[in-house]
């Protein structure tokens, strides 16, 4: 009896030791979450904002034990260089050594299409945050990769409902484009001249400039164009190079003289270019907070990156933490950290954002989301200019037909 | 295209041949009278843009911080140029060209990863002062206000290169020296000295570029390699080691790029290495060189 007593009991602790053992090593799982974004290079200025929405978002999250509450989430940070090749190296060095369940690539479109190809073929979840050509999503689509920032297609167009409505009012006929001389650059470029060739048939585009990536003297364009005088001027500049083409056109009062509507003028510029940004100016971006600060999921994020930065969120830092709550959000759906089940559960998924509740298009697992329009004004409940008059410009109004993106696909077979 | 659009376009091209004979005159200078190809001058260049910056920064409430820190951040690159010459150049000057080319371009990477290291990843904007913020016209052509200066700098570099070179002894021994350094040194003349300070000269100009250069736009890393290879440019066509030669060049670069952006936007930067390559084959010591060295 006394033995089978002692039995039982030992029977009994090993029995939990082993449970409590499993898991415990359940629960140590980490969750590896590799970042490639250009933390040098053109992209360098946009970049360091994405890390730091990532790392406020993980941090968050670790604070309450990580994805479904027990999977810590490990950051893996690494630099692209804005380069497609180094991207593609880093990347794969994150998944064969690190780990990486997921990987948020890229700041350029270029580098992001170069590493979806590598993250399906390691099956990897490859998640969008700032680049945001069209092609990344529309053709040779991957399972794998999800984009959270209206694309391409979605901003041009955004810009081109703005612009048409302009152009009618003012009576303008021709005009001219400059356009960072890259996949983004040319490829924006494309969809707004289209779209206002459909919208507005009227408009002849006069000129088109293509200042390389990188570029540094703007001041031969900046005369250029303004000796040709056209009616508007369309502009789709890159990060760093956007700030160089904006501080140089406006010492020759290049905004006074020539009405430059639906250009990317993210948080970043009206941040760095406070004092001297052209007031009254019409421009687009991707992701303010302060269109959204009546949702208190955007509201704890200003506050939080607030504290913690002591400075407000641009577009790019919104974009990486929502992109790191999709991702939860997808976990927490497929109950399980598992790739292949989270790929499928953020399949046409409806996610909470500090963007409000948004979808993935099934058909290419674009986030449904809004691009912005609004006029540059000062706002005395910030240390710099933000938009005023904002318009929305819903994913649904603004999203490619799924029709043309099979056509698109068909085409490119 | 009338002819106010066309004097813009002159003035937008002056301003960038300025721009290019800056950071190309030290360029040529070294190379003019060591026969150093230095690869890493445009690190230099854009050190000297971050260390314009700091000064700039550090100096914020005084009005006069913004024109200090432009020859503050040649100074301060000279410094580094100093150092450099000391500890490294001066033991590759007998080196193979392909050699010193693989030490200098070392050093370039090196330098930016200080850079990156030092001054971090975001780029640095200098606020200007109220009255160079508008443009000004000439003949009604609006030129950025900044960009007088700027002309006014390149040409008192031009104007002062010309007069050392001329007028003052260490001029002429540096000219003597880049006909014959062993004759030079024959006269007792310490070559080793005369070489660390026109380093240091070359680099005070990169320095001093740097600094023209930040209130332009935004310092931005990377913004090195862009202009390396247009520095080479105007070298190669005005010829290594000559000044009139680089001011030339300088114009040549920045006239044709300013001009075919009106006409051919997407090949401005096609034509001037095109006019690069022809000169290299048609007249390899390029328009003001010297075709023989010793």
């Amino acid at each position: 009896m006394n033995f089978r007593k002692t039995t039982a009991f030992f029977v009994a602790v090993i029995t939990c030791l082993f449970f409590f053992g499993i898991t415990t090593a359940k629960a140590a799982e980490p969750y590896n979450l590799g970042v490639a974004l250009g933390l040098t290079g053109a992209g360098a200025l946009y970049s360091a904002d994405g890390v730091e929405g990532i790392k406020l978002a993980v941090e968050e999250i670790n604070s309450k034990g990580g994805f479904l509450g027990q999977h810590k989430v490990e950051l893996f940070i690494r630099d692209s260089q804005t380069k497609p090749d180094v991207g593609v190296r880093e990347v794969k060095d994150l998944i064969l050594r690190d780990k990486i369940r997921a990987v948020i690539n890229d700041y350029s479109s270029a580098v992001a299409m170069a590493v979806k190809p590598i993250a399906q073929e390691y099956k990897v979840l490859h998640i969008a945050s700032i680049s945001n050509s069209e092609n990344i999503t529309m053709i040779n689509p991957s399972p794998y990769t999800f984009q959270v920032v209206p694309n391409s297609y979605m901003q041009a167009k955004a810009a081109a409902v703005a612009v048409a409505k302009m152009a009618k009012q003012k009576g303008w006929k021709e005009y001219i484009t400059i356009a960072s001389d890259y996949e983004w650059g040319r490829s924006t470029q494309a969809s707004a001249v289209k779209f206002l060739k459909d919208t507005s048939p009227d408009l002849t585009l006069k000129k088109e400039f293509w200042p390389r990536l990188g570029e540094a003297q703007f001041t031969s364009y900046i005369t250029g164009i303004m000796a040709m005088k056209p009616d508007f001027v369309l502009g789709s500049v890159a990060s760093n190079d956007n700030v160089a083409w904006m501080e140089q056109a406006k010492t020759y009062g290049f905004f006074e003289k020539i009405p430059y509507p639906g250009s990317l003028i993210t948080v970043t510029e009206l941040q760095l270019q406070a004092k001297t940004l052209p007031r009254g100016m019409i421009a687009l971006t991707r992701a303010p907070f302060f269109a959204h600060m009546d949702n208190p999921m955007m509201a704890d994020f200003v506050k939080n990156y607030r504290a913690k930065y002591n400075k407000y969120p641009s577009d790019w830092a919104v974009l990486s933490y929502d992109a790191v709550y999709a991702l939860k959000q997808g976990v927490e759906k497929a109950k399980s950290i598992d790739t292949e089940k989270v790929k499928d559960a953020m399949k046409g998924m409806t996610v909470d954002l500090t963007r409000g509740k948004l979808t993935f298009r099934t058909i290419d697992n674009q986030l449904s989301c809004s691009s912005y329009t609004g006029t540059i004004a000062d706002d005395p409940r910030y240390p710099f200019p933000i938009y005023k008059d904002i318009m929305e410009i819903k994913g649904s109004e603004s999203e490619r037909p799924d029709s043309e993106i099979l056509e698109a696909r068909k085409a490119t077979k | 295209m009338d002819i106010t659009s066309l004097f813009t376009q002159f003035l937008s091209g002056l301003t960038y041949g300025t721009i290019l004979f800056l950071v190309a005159a030290g360029l040529s200078l070294i190379f003019g009278v060591m026969n150093i190809l230095n690869f890493a001058h445009a690190a230099l260049w854009l050190m000297g843009a971050y260390f314009s910056y700091t000064f700039w920064n550090l100096m914020q409430e005084h009005s006069f911080a913004f024109w200090l820190s432009i020859p503050l951040a040649g100074f301060a690159a000279a410094a580094v140029g100093w150092f450099l010459e000391v500890v490294l150049i001066k033991r590759i000057y007998k080196r193979e060209l392909h050699e010193q080319l693989l030490i200098t371009y070392s050093i370039a990477l090196i330098l930016s990863d200080t850079i990156k290291l030092t001054w971090g990843v975001t780029n640095k904007l200098i606020v200007r002062p109220e009255i160079i913020r508008k443009p000004v016209f000439i003949f009604g052509s609006p030129l950025d206000s900044y960009f007088i200066l700027v002309i006014l700098s390149g040409a008192a570099v031009a104007i002062g290169l010309w007069w050392f070179l001329k007028y003052t002894r260490y001029g002429h021994i540096v000219k003597a020296a880049v006909h014959s350094r062993e004759m030079v040194g024959a006269l007792g003349i310490p070559i080793p000295r005369i070489y660390t300070w026109v380093f240091t000269l070359g680099i005070f100009l990169a320095g001093f570029a740097g600094g023209i250069q930040a209130p332009i736009g935004s310092i931005t890393l990377g913004m090195d390699n862009a202009i390396i290879i247009q520095a080479f440019c105007v070298v190669v066509i005005g010829g290594f080691g000559s000044l009139l030669g680089t001011l030339v060049g300088s114009l040549i670069v920045g006239e044709v790029f300013s001009f075919t952006i009106l006409f051919w936007p997407d090949g401005a930067m096609v034509l001037i290495f095109v006019i690069t390559a022809a000169i290299l084959i048609v007249r390899p010591w390029g328009l003001f060189g010297t075709p023989m060295r010793t």
